[in-house]
C-alpha cells in the first residue's frame, strides 16, 4: 500500500479563547477523493486552511507526500492546488490573464505556460469567452474559472473548499464531472461541502466534523450502513412508561431505542417493519403520539444521529 | 519575476480603471491650471505698490520726499487730503497713509528733527507697513543728509563772508557748487556700486511664476492620493479572496508584498512624469508659463524616486491599519487631505500663517513640496536639499516598518 498523500496529526487552531479546531488527524490517500462534511462552522476551512499552509497550526503536524509542510512550505505548495470558497479572480482582468497570472506564480512561463492555459480554458469549457473580463460571466462561468486556477500546475492533490455554492444545477453537474475526470485522471482530491449528496456521489471516503472535532470517518457506504434500515423519531405524550423503551428495543425489526427529551428515537434493521411495531406498542397501550419523523440512511441522517443538528439549518 | 508578475498585474487592473486614471493624471493638470491662474497676480513681477500721502507742508522738502518715494522701483505715491485719508483708514478702505506734517521742509531746512507719521489701520499687513517704513526711511535719510551738508556749506560760507574774506568764494557758489556734486553724485558717482546677481538667484526671479509655485503642491497632492490607491488594492486582494490564492502558492510573503508595492511606485513616478511633461508642454498653450524643472534633473529624479516610495510605504501603513473599506477612504481623507492642507501642497505655505505652516512640518507632504520648489523656484541643487530628502526617508522607514510589522497576511 502506498504512503498516504496527505497526512493530518491532531490538529489544532485556537483565536484566543475560541478553539475552531480541536486535534482533527486524517490521511488521504493517493488518488482518493476525500470529503470533508459538516455544517458552516465546523471548521471545514480552518482545517483547510492549515492543510494548504494558509494557517499555521495552533499544534499539530502535516506532511504532503512524505514533506513536512512547515519546513518544505514553498515545495509542498507546489504540488498543491487550491480552489477556495470564494471566487478569488480579479474581474476586471479576462479569464486568460487571470490563468496566465496565477500560472506564472506557480512558476510557468513562455510557451509552456499559454499551452497551459489554453489546455484549461479547453477543460472548463471557456475558450471561445477567454478574452472577456471574468466580471462579464455567469456565476457558473466564474466557478469554473476559479477552478481552472487551480489547476494550472498540474497539482498532485487539490483542494475544493465549497466549490459549488451558489451555483446553478447545470453547473453544479459540470464541477461534479470535472472531479471525477480529474480523479480518474489520478489526482487526490479534497472535498470540502455542507451537501450531503455531493460526498455521497464523489467522495472514496468522508470525514464528519462538527465544531471543531471530527466525529466519524469511513466510506459513505460504511457511514449510512451504521444507520441500519434507518431511524425513526417519535415523540410520545408526556408520563408515558419507561417500559415502552424496553418493548419497541426487542422488535425483530429494531437495533436499539433509546429515549431523550420526550422523544424515543429508534435505530431500525427494517425500517418500515419496525414502524408497524412502534405504532402497535403505542395503540396498543394507548399512547398518544406527538410527532413523527423518519431518517431514511443517508449522510445527513448520520450527522443528525451522530450530533443532533442538521446540517443545513 | 513574480514580483514584476503581480506588479504587471495590478498595473493592467489600474489602466482599466477609468476614475483612477482621471484622479491620478488629468485631475492634477486641472489643478495646476486652476491654482496657477489664481496664484499669478502674486507672482507678477510688474506689481506697483502704492503709498498714500498727506502733505501737510506742500514745501520744497517734502516734495523731494515724495520725489525721491517715486523713484523706488516699484512704489508709486497717490496724493490724499488729510480727513479723507483718515476715513479710509477707518473705513479699512486703506491700510496706511504717510503723513508729512506742517512745516516739515522748514523744519528740515533749519536743521530741526521732524518726524513723519506712517499711519496704519486695523487691516494693515505688518510685512506691508514694515516695507513702506523702509522705503520712507531710505529716502527721508538720504534727503535729510543732502540737507545737512547743504546747511553745512551755506553757514561755512556765511562765516567766510562775515570775516571779510573778499573772494571769489561765496556762500551761494557753495551751496551751488554742492548741489552740483550732489547732482552728479546721482548719475555719475565717485564710487559706484554695481550689484551683480548668481546666475541661480537670478534664474529664480526669472522663472518665479505661478506654475513654479502650483506644480511641487499639486504633484505632492496628487502623488500621495496613491497612497489611498495602494491601501485599498491591497484590501480588495484580501476581500476577493485572491491574497488567500496568493498565500497558498509557492510564493514569498515578501514576493507578495513586494509585487503589491512596485505597480503603487512605478504609477507614481509615471504621473509625475505626465504632470511635468503637460506643466512644460501644455501649459504655454493656454497662456501660462511653462515649467522650469530647474538645474539639477538628476536630483529632480531622485527626489521623486523618494516620494514615490514614502507615498507608497504610507500605502502599506494604511492597508495594515484599516480593516474596512470606509476606514482606509477616512483616513485617506485625513493622510492625504487634511495633510495636504497644512504642508502648503493647495496653497504656499506663507498664506497658511505660523500656526499652520508649523504644523505642515510633520507632514510628508510638507518636506517634498518644499524640495520641488527648491529645484523649480530656486534652482537648487541635490545638495541644498538634503534636509528634505532626509527627513522624507525618515518618514518612508517609518511608514514602511510599522506598516510591515502590522500587516495581517492571515
Amino acid at each position: 500500500m502506498s504512503e498516504p498523500i496527505l497526512m493530518a496529526n491532531d490538529l489544532t487552531k485556537s483565536f484566543g479563547e475560541t478553539q475552531a479546531v480541536k486535534g482533527i488527524s486524517l490521511q488521504v490517500a493517493r488518488g482518493e477523493v476525500f470529503g470533508l462534511l459538516g455544517p458552516n462552522g465546523a471548521g471545514k476551512t480552518t482545517t483547510i486552511s492549515m492543510l494548504t499552509g494558509l494557517l499555521e497550526p495552533t499544534s499539530g503536524s502535516i506532511t504532503v507526500d512524505g514533506l513536512d509542510v512547515k519546513r518544505h512550505t514553498n515545495e509542498v505548495k507546489a504540488k498543491m492546488g487550491l480552489v477556495p470558497q470564494e471566487l478569488a479572480l480579479y474581474p476586471t482582468l479576462s479569464a486568460r490573464q487571470n490563468l496566465l497570472f496565477f500560472g506564472r506564480i506557480y512558476g510557468l512561463k513562455g510557451k509552456e505556460l499559454h499551452q497551459r492555459v489554453d489546455e484549461v480554458l479547453e477543460m472548463i469549457g471557456l475558450t471561445e469567452r477567454a478574452n472577456d473580463p471574468i466580471q462579464d460571466y455567469s456565476g457558473g462561468m466564474k466557478r469554473r474559472v476559479n477552478i481552472g486556477a487551480g489547476l494550472l500546475h498540474k497539482p498532485e492533490i487539490l483542494f475544493l473548499d465549497e466549490p459549488t455554492v451558489g451555483v446553478d444545477p447545470q453547473s453544479r453537474n459540470a464541477i461534479f464531472e470535472s472531479v471525477e475526470a480529474l480523479n480518474r485522471n489520478g489526482m487526490s482530491v479534497i472535498y470540502t461541502t455542507h451537501y450531503m449528496e455531493e460526498a455521497q456521489r464523489l467522495c472514496h471516503r468522508v470525514a464528519i466534523v462538527d465544531t471543531g472535532e471530527l466525529i466519524a470517518l469511513d466510506t459513505p457506504t460504511a457511514l449510512i450502513r451504521s444507520l441500519g434500515g434507518g431511524i425513526i423519531v417519535i415523540g410520545l405524550a408526556e408520563g408515558y412508561p419507561d417500559e415502552i423503551v424496553d418493548e419497541v428495543a426487542q422488535l425483530p425489526a429494531v437495533k436499539a431505542a433509546t429515549r431523550s427529551d420526550g422523544q424515543l428515537k429508534v435505530e431500525t434493521l427494517r425500517l418500515q417493519e419496525a414502524l408497524i411495531g412502534v405504532l402497535d406498542i403505542t395503540n396498543g397501550q394507548d399512547i398518544r403520539i406527538t410527532s413523527l419523523e423518519l431518517l431514511e440512511p443517508n449522510l445527513e441522517s448520520v450527522f443528525l444521529h451522530l450530533t443532533g443538528k442538521k446540517l443545513r439549518e | 519575476m513574480k514580483i514584476l508578475s503581480i506588479g504587471w498585474k495590478d498595473i493592467q487592473i489600474f489602466v482599466r480603471d477609468r476614475g483612477g486614471m482621471i484622479t491620478s493624471f488629468l485631475l492634477p493638470m486641472l489643478f495646476i491650471v486652476v491654482f496657477s491662474y489664481a496664484f499669478s497676480g502674486i507672482a507678477s513681477t510688474d506689481e506697483v505698490i502704492t503709498l498714500p500721502v498727506v502733505n501737510l507742508d506742500g514745501g520744497e522738502v517734502s516734495a523731494a520726499l515724495i520725489e525721491g518715494v517715486n523713484n523706488v522701483a516699484g512704489v508709486e505715491t497717490e496724493m490724499y487730503d488729510e480727513a479723507d485719508a483718515r476715513a479710509r483708514i477707518e473705513g479699512e478702505q486703506l491700510q496706511y497713509a504717510l503723513f508729512i506734517p506742517a512745516g516739515f521742509s522748514d523744519g528740515v531746512a533749519a536743521g530741526e528733527s521732524m518726524t513723519l507719521v506712517l499711519l496704519s489701520g486695523p487691516n494693515a499687513d505688518g510685512a506691508n507697513v514694515e516695507a513702506m517704513r523702509t522705503v520712507v526711511d531710505g529716502v527721508s535719510k538720504d534727503l535729510s543728509l543732502q540737507t545737512q551738508l547743504l546747511a553745512g556749506f551755506r553757514q561755512m560760507g556765511q562765516m567766510m563772508q562775515a570775516s571779510e574774506a573778499e573772494g571769489v568764494f561765496t556762500s551761494d557758489l557753495a551751496v551751488a557748487q554742492a548741489q552740483s556734486q550732489f547732482e552728479r553724485a546721482k548719475t555719475a558717482p565717485l564710487v559706484g556700486i554695481e550689484q551683480k546677481t548668481p546666475d541661480a538667484i537670478l534664474q529664480e526671479r526669472e522663472e518665479f511664476s505661478a506654475v513654479g509655485l502650483s506644480v511641487p503642491g499639486a504633484t505632492v497632492l496628487f502623488v500621495f492620493v496613491m497612497a489611498s490607491t495602494t491601501a485599498m488594492s491591497l484590501y480588495s486582494e484580501k476581500k476577493t479572496g485572491t491574497f488567500r490564492r496568493l498565500l497558498a502558492a509557492p510564493l514569498a510573503k515578501a514576493e507578495l508584498l513586494g509585487g503589491k508595492m512596485l505597480p503603487g511606485f512605478v504609477i507614481i513616478l509615471v504621473q509625475i512624469a505626465v504632470i511635468f511633461a503637460a506643466s512644460i508642454l501644455l501649459l504655454p498653450l493656454i497662456g501660462l508659463d511653462r515649467l522650469y524643472l530647474g538645474n539639477d534633473l538628476l536630483g529632480l529624479v531622485l527626489l521623486s524616486m523618494l516620494v514615490a516610495l514614502c507615498s507608497t510605504s504610507l500605502g502599506l501603513l494604511i492597508a495594515a491599519i484599516a480593516r474596512t473599506e470606509s476606514q482606509i477612504n477616512g483616513i485617506s481623507v485625513v493622510a492625504m487631505w487634511v495633510m495636504g492642507a497644512v504642508s502648503g501642497a493647495f496653497v504656499p505655505t506663507f498664506f497658511l500663517g505660523d500656526f499652520l505652516g508649523t504644523i505642515g512640518k510633520i507632514t510628508p507632504q510638507y518636506w517634498a513640496v518644499s524640495a520641488y520648489t527648491a529645484f523649480f523656484v530656486r534652482g537648487q541643487t541635490l545638495a541644498d536639499v538634503g534636509t528634505q530628502m532626509a527627513i522624507l526617508a525618515g518618514f518612508t522607514l517609518v511608514f514602511f516598518a510599522i506598516g510591515l510589522w502590522r500587516f495581517k497576511f492571515e
